[in-house]
């Protein structure tokens, strides 16, 4: 059944998104004809003109993160905490795979978020400055330079990629905790008969108060041993080393913390719901 | 056996006891009104069947097992609110409705549509009340369920869609299902009620069939209910 | 048939005397093939069991009778419909003969009356 809810949650918001990076396409587009515009000799009237131009791809860019973040917020709490929550919740389908759909679906228009934007202003310098592809990708040290360097500091070319896997699986992470915070504190807030949008506004600011004073206090502990470490790190490998353990470390208390909000979400609307 | 039974069920909100040590049993084959006055019980009972609520005592049986991912297959549920969502279409819904309940007749619901000349290409945003509603009894009218719990069906909707409901409600009458109508316009639906559970302040008065209560009492359901709930 | 019912007696038994009163009348004929009880009752827009109480309470009458597979027909015993008529005539007559009664008629009263009548 998570296949079928993540169909239908798909179909629901790709309404919103596709079209938005369909204009954050265009903008771009448009922009970058204006900036071309701007650079030569036109009239005050048309340089206001294009200047807007730039301005609205300005705004569209910034408005697609957080559209995308609203999104998210939004259809968790107007599908299983509102009216809807009467189609939803009598489904014949578990309280994890509601969780579930709605989180894999936001990630997955986080990361399609990331790349519009990110490839979309990639675009733009490069046009901008006149850079042809050949030339941008010129600037990059071939893998056979990159191999050399690594040879010569004895790192392995899997010490790289795990870190690359590391950093990938701390998005999908940061992802899941970014969704589950919110998740965890409207369902939460919920629960109440009354003031339910003020309660879960509390219970946010709440689970932000206590979860970083827990990690600030665990990493303040950590750092004392840390220091002790990297006074000891000669080569480049145990550097290296040295930072993939940060690394897992971070994402673990992350996974941790995220464990925590997701029970908290699931009891909530399993044992909870009160739906008005 | 029963197909929703109630042991000692209680719910309580804060200070509100909701209901109070509900015990029934509904039987399969029954099409059964669930009756009192506003506030009286009747929707949380419904929604503890739905496992939209917790009980906070006692316990509620769906064909024998407490509400959850397999009980909710089996029961159809129209809510006293309108909770399609507004950007789906009419053939979207029943999409979705295809593809979460294997007893979903798609054609049946086409069918009653297109008898009520609703296009199917309509956005619930674009429907009136009345509309929405008939949406909404279609689709949960054309699933083959084993639990009909149908909350205020036929409040606020005009005289042909009240007749047109109750007639649904006949025509699809199947005698392994239940059919559960909370309302408090009795004398509406009294005659398409085999029983009837009076329900205040979160108890249970009595579960009677319609015709022993009018060869008992010598008058209507709607009479004697008017009579046992007298302000 | 025109569905109303009263309130005071219990719906499967008004339901008889309707569907009697349709099969005595002829509007249902000897031998006429009855719908479903599904439909019948969707028509007379009650529950399903109760529309099914009322033929079953006609069939032990012997009014109607079913088969298997075929469904319900009203019989073709012209003499049970013929007993029912009377009996439902005479009904009418007691309670008519009471009524008359309380107004101060007797037997000879009620003749003289209805002959002047024509």
């Amino acid at each position: 059944m998570l296949g079928k809810l993540l169909k239908h949650e798909f179909r629901a918001t790709g309404r919103t998104m596709l079209p938005l990076y369909g204009a954050v396409v265009v903008l771009a587009v448009l922009a970058n004809v204006s900036i071309r515009m701007l650079s030569g000799n036109v009239g005050p009237l048309l340089s206001i003109f294009f200047g807007l131009i730039v301005a609205a791809f300005g705004i569209c860019v910034v408005a697609a993160g957080v559209m995308t973040i609203v999104l998210m917020v939004k259809r968790f709490y107007t599908n299983y905490l509102k009216d809807e929550g009467y189609l939803m919740h009598t489904l014949p389908v578990s309280v994890h795979a509601l969780v579930w759909s709605k989180m894999i679906v936001s990630i997955v228009w986080f990361a399609a978020t990331f790349a519009v934007i990110g490839l979309v202003l990639l675009l733009t310098a490069l046009i901008q400055t006149d850079t042809s592809l050949a030339q941008f990708f010129a600037g990059f040290p071939s893998w056979a330079e990159i191999r050399a360097v690594l040879a010569r500091e004895g790192v392995r070319m899997g010490d790289l990629w795990l870190i690359a896997l590391e950093l990938l699986i701390a998005a999908i992470v940061g992802g899941l905790y970014t969704c589950l915070h919110f998740y965890a504190a409207m369902s939460l807030g919920h629960m109440f008969a009354k003031d339910k949008i003020l309660l879960s506004i509390v219970f946010f600011v709440g689970i932000s108060f206590v979860l970083s004073f827990a990690t600030t206090g665990y990493s303040a502990g950590r750092l004392v041993s840390m220091e002790s470490i990297s006074a000891t790190l000669d080569t480049a490998r145990q550097t290296l080393r040295f930072v993939q353990g940060i690394i897992a470390e971070a994402v673990l208390v992350e996974l941790l913390e995220s464990a925590v909000l997701y029970l908290a979400t699931v009891l909530s609307l399993k044992k909870g719901l009160n739906l008005a | 056996m029963a197909i929703l039974e109630c042991r000692a069920l209680s719910k309580r909100f804060g200070k509100v006891q909701a209901l109070d040590s509900v015990s029934l049993k509904i039987e399969p084959g029954r099409v059964i009104g669930l009756l009192g006055p506003n506030g009286s019980g009747k929707t949380t009972l419904i929604k503890l069947a739905n496992g939209l609520l917790t009980p906070t005592a006692g316990e509620i049986l769906v064909d024998g097992r407490a509400p959850g991912k397999e009980s909710k297959a089996l029961v159809s549920y129209l809510s006293d609110k309108e909770y399609l969502p507004e950007w789906m279409t009419a053939k979207q819904l029943m999409d979705f409705f295809a593809d979460f309940y294997a007893d979903f007749d798609r054609e049946r619901a086409a069918e009653m549509l297109t008898r009520l000349g609703i296009d199917e290409t309509m956005r619930v945003k674009q429907m009136s009340k009345g509309t929405r509603e008939k949406v909404q009894l279609i689709l949960v009218m054309s699933r083959q369920a084993k639990l009909y719990l149908l909350d205020e069906p036929i409040g606020g909707v005009d005289p042909a869609t009240r007749d047109y409901i109750l007639d649904t409600i006949i025509r699809n009458y199947n005698p392994s299902a239940a059919v559960v109508i909370s309302t408090h316009l009795i004398a509406d639906v009294e005659q398409v009620l085999d029983e009837v559970i009076f329900i205040q302040n979160g108890r249970v008065l009595l579960q009677s069939s319609v015709d022993e209560i009018r060869e008992e009492k010598g008058k209507s359901v709607d009479q004697y209910f008017r009579e046992v709930f007298k302000c | 048939m025109e569905w109303v019912f009263r309130s005071e007696l219990p719906i499967y038994s008004q339901l008889v005397e309707k569907i009697k009163l349709g099969i005595v009348s002829g509007a249902l004929p000897p031998g006429t093939r009855l719908a479903s009880v599904r439909e019948l009752a969707a028509e007379a827009g009650v529950n399903p069991n109760t529309m099914q109480r009322a033929l079953q309470e006609l069939e032990r009458e012997g009014l109607v009778f079913s088969q298997r597979t075929a469904g319900r027909f009203v019989t073709e015993d012209v003499s049970v419909i013929d007993t029912v008529k009377r009996d439902l005539a005479r009904q009418q007559l007691e309670r008519f003969r009471k009524a008359m009664g309380e107004l101060g008629y007797d037997r000879e009263g009620i003749m003289a009356l209805l002959k002047e009548e024509e």
